[in-house]
């Protein structure tokens, strides 16, 4: 039996629904597990049969490929970060932060944000598509803010603002699209549907299509985290409770990264060449200043962040280069940086729980006081900075190859040069915390729920730099060959 | 209607428009900042109203009435409750002179006329010189929200934009595809009310909805 799309759907509003009748807490995290865990498996059909080359389309849905690797890692790390929210929510509760209310109104939003990033991934009318990453926005905000002090209110405040002029800037480039489709398919009123758009890329007017991905990578580009427009990323992932920051470092940037791709895809074949451009720059811009800031950086969670802008920098150049190994690179990059990065913000959240500080330089002693957490966090770290044998490493390797092989050696020298910045501000700030003696009294935070998604996650990224699995490599490059219009 | 008198009272519209974007700029009183809004709004809606008549798109009948019932009555009436509950004081502080700003104003405008005109020689719509003035209230609005120190009139600077939004939506392709179109206003709704919870919440925080104080977040 196949489950349509809608199933995908109405799993986790189902979930958000069940939460807000639950009677206790604990109950309402089980619900938010099995919902993601649902979620996950009903997926799983579905996306297998697009990476055989099977789209599913029909009224307004549309499945193919591209769109399955993100639904993918919508859904593990959906799950992940639901098993960690139950300790990590659990141990604010005991310590008096946060009552049983509070959790509740978490699921529900937690669920409605898993719901709202799915449909971005499924819908074929670029117009909802846009609606989708807006309600991303505004239903996340209520994450950010989860804990109500004011600096988490601040953070939403910037989150809030700056994402709505942005997505704003994102309708108008969709607007100029439309505009030029319109005029070519007459009243059609699937003019705004990813396929036709798609398929009448050829005809499209390419001065439209140029001013209309100018505002839609700057429109966009602000969700994803794109230097300069990247200013509330660092904010709202370090004041909104460690399993959010995750949700939004490994999913919600995916987001707006997923609808960039579409329309550099329409671009590309209206004008090529000229996303491309726009593409390397702003990624090289991003892991440039990203770079410096880890260095400098003090705050863990926003050292994190500062990485996911860096990381999102690395795949726009990927995706920039846009040849088919390059783009394989990115593809699998965005895997492994998905995979990865809850990993150590989960690291973080135990260190901060633990030791009651998000500052580096105040946690000593960390492989005494938590061994379990201090492993993580340094396997997570080697991880992340791109050494073998992760599978950040895998996809940091097959974009720089794939930039030598373009003949992109400025791009590939000055990228090379970035990520070893990187390495040094990450080994820096992460490893002094190992050594020492912990002062003062450390509340060493435990569960089973929150080792077994961090160790997950490790053996994921550590499989996939070590093996790739043939189904896995066969659909990544058969979607590289399509997006470079090589097939 | 007589082609002739649409297409003046297109361009009444457009430019009412954005006179009421540089009013809105000039303005130093929330109430007076909805109201220019509210009256904007009102215009936008005479414009999806005479072009759906002129041109027979009569979808722009039902966005003209949807742009009535949120944006000249639902936001105005909302926020002017909020920001009395706020005492939100009546002065709109801004970080630059009433001066300074028209004449920035006046160089956006420029740059919306020079960045546009290569765009609308490719239309065909009869509103297509519209384009220019709706990149103009989109980028007035723009920069209301970066100089504007309260939390409300930032929140009327992003809904000024969407405004300018709407008009380029009719003007170069009368109108998007309904469904998106309402879902696009189901969304600026949501926006305006997610924003004045936050707004509310700011204001017990912080005591102030002065934004200038939300600014401890850095390195």
């Amino acid at each position: 039996m196949t489950i349509p799309v809608e199933g995908i759907l109405l799993i986790p509003v189902a979930a958000a629904l069940l939460s807000a009748v639950s009677p206790n807490s604990r109950t309402a995290s089980a619900v938010s597990i099995m919902g993601s865990a649902a979620v996950l498996a009903v997926s799983i059909p579905i996306c297998m049969a697009a990476f055989g080359g099977t789209v599913t389309e029909y009224g307004l849905w549309y499945v193919d490929g591209l769109s399955s690797v993100f639904i993918l890692i919508i859904g593990v790390v959906g799950l992940m970060s639901s098993m960690y929210s139950y300790g990590y929510l659990s141990h604010d509760e005991e310590h008096g932060e946060i009552g049983s209310k509070d959790i509740r109104q978490y699921h529900i939003m937690f669920n409605m944000f898993i719901a709202a990033m799915l449909s971005i991934f499924v819908v074929s009318s670029v117009g909802i598509m846009w609606i989708a990453i807006e309600i991303t926005t505004l239903v996340s905000a209520f994450l950010v803010g989860f804990y109500r002090r004011n600096s988490a209110l601040e953070a939403t405040w910037k989150y809030l603002m700056i994402c709505s002029v942005g997505i704003t800037l994102g309708l108008v480039g969709i607007t100029l699209m439309y505009a030029s489709a319109s005029h070519i398919l007459g009243g059609d009123p699937g003019a705004l549907d990813w396929p036709v758009l798609f398929g009448a890329a050829a005809d499209l007017d390419p001065m439209l299509i140029k001013m209309a991905f100018i505002f839609i990578i700057i429109g966009f580009g602000t969700k994803m985290g794109l230097v300069p427009m990247h200013t509330w990323l660092p904010d709202a992932h370090s004041q909104s409770p460690t399993p959010v920051s995750a949700l939004l470092s490994a999913a919600l940037l995916n987001c707006a990264l997923y609808a960039i791709l579409r329309f550099q895809m329409i671009a590309d074949v209206t004008v090529p060449g000229f996303a491309s451009v726009l593409m390397i720059g702003f990624g090289m811009l991003s892991l440039a200043v990203a770079g410096a800031f880890i260095l400098i950086s003090k705050d863990i969670k926003r050292m994190l962040a500062y990485s996911s802008i860096e990381h999102m920098g690395i795949i726009a150049i990927g995706f920039g280069i846009g040849s088919p190994l390059a783009v394989f690179g990115a593809l699998f990059h965005i895997i492994a940086h998905s995979v990865t990065k809850p990993l150590l913000f989960f690291s973080a959240g135990n260190v901060i729980q633990g030791y009651g500080t998000r500052d580096m330089g105040d946690v000593r002693g960390l492989r005494k006081s938590m061994p379990a957490t201090a492993f993580m966090l340094g396997a997570g770290t080697l991880a992340i900075v791109g050494l073998p044998p992760f599978s950040v490493f895998v996809g940091e390797i097959t974009v720089l190859a794939g930039a030598v092989d373009a003949g992109m050696y400025p791009v590939a020298v000055l990228t090379a040069a970035f990520l070893v910045l990187v390495f040094a501000g990450f080994t820096r700030n992460i490893f002094p915390m190992m050594k020492g003696e912990p002062e003062g009294e450390v509340k060493a935070p435990r569960g089973v729920l929150r080792m077994l998604p961090m160790a997950t996650l490790l053996l994921i990224t550590l499989f996939l730099g070590l093996f790739m699995p043939e189904i896995m490599s066969d659909a990544l490059w058969s979607i590289a060959d399509w997006f470079t219009g090589a097939t | 209607m007589d082609a002739a008198i649409s297409g003046n009272l297109i361009d009444l519209c457009v430019v009412a428009m954005l006179l009421l974007s540089m009013l809105a700029m000039t303005t130093t009183r929330i109430a007076q900042l909805l109201n220019a809004f509210a009256v904007q709004s009102l215009f936008l809606t005479f414009l999806a109203l005479v072009v759906a008549d002129s041109t027979g798109h009569t979808e722009l009948f039902i966005l003209g009435g949807i742009t009535f019932a949120v944006k000249v009555i639902g936001i105005p009436w909302a926020m002017r409750r909020i920001s009395v509950r706020l005492h939100a004081g009546r002065e709109v502080d801004s970080t630059m002179g009433i001066p300074g700003s028209l004449l920035i104003c006046t160089i956006l405008i420029i740059v919306a006329y020079l960045v546009t005109e290569p765009l609308m020689a490719t239309l065909e719509t009869i509103t297509r010189n519209c384009l220019a003035m709706s990149m103009s209230v989109i980028l007035i609005g723009l920069f209301m929200m970066v100089t504007r120190r309260k939390a409300m009139a930032e929140a009327v600077g992003l809904l000024m934009m969407e405004n300018g939004l709407f008009l380029g939506v009719i003007s170069i392709s009368y109108g998007m595809p309904l469904v998106v179109e309402i879902g696009i206003f189901f969304d600026v709704l949501m926006v305006s009310a997610i924003i004045g919870i936050f707004a509310l919440r700011i204001s017990k925080a912080f005591d102030s909805i002065d934004t200038s104080v939300l600014r401890r977040l850095k390195e």
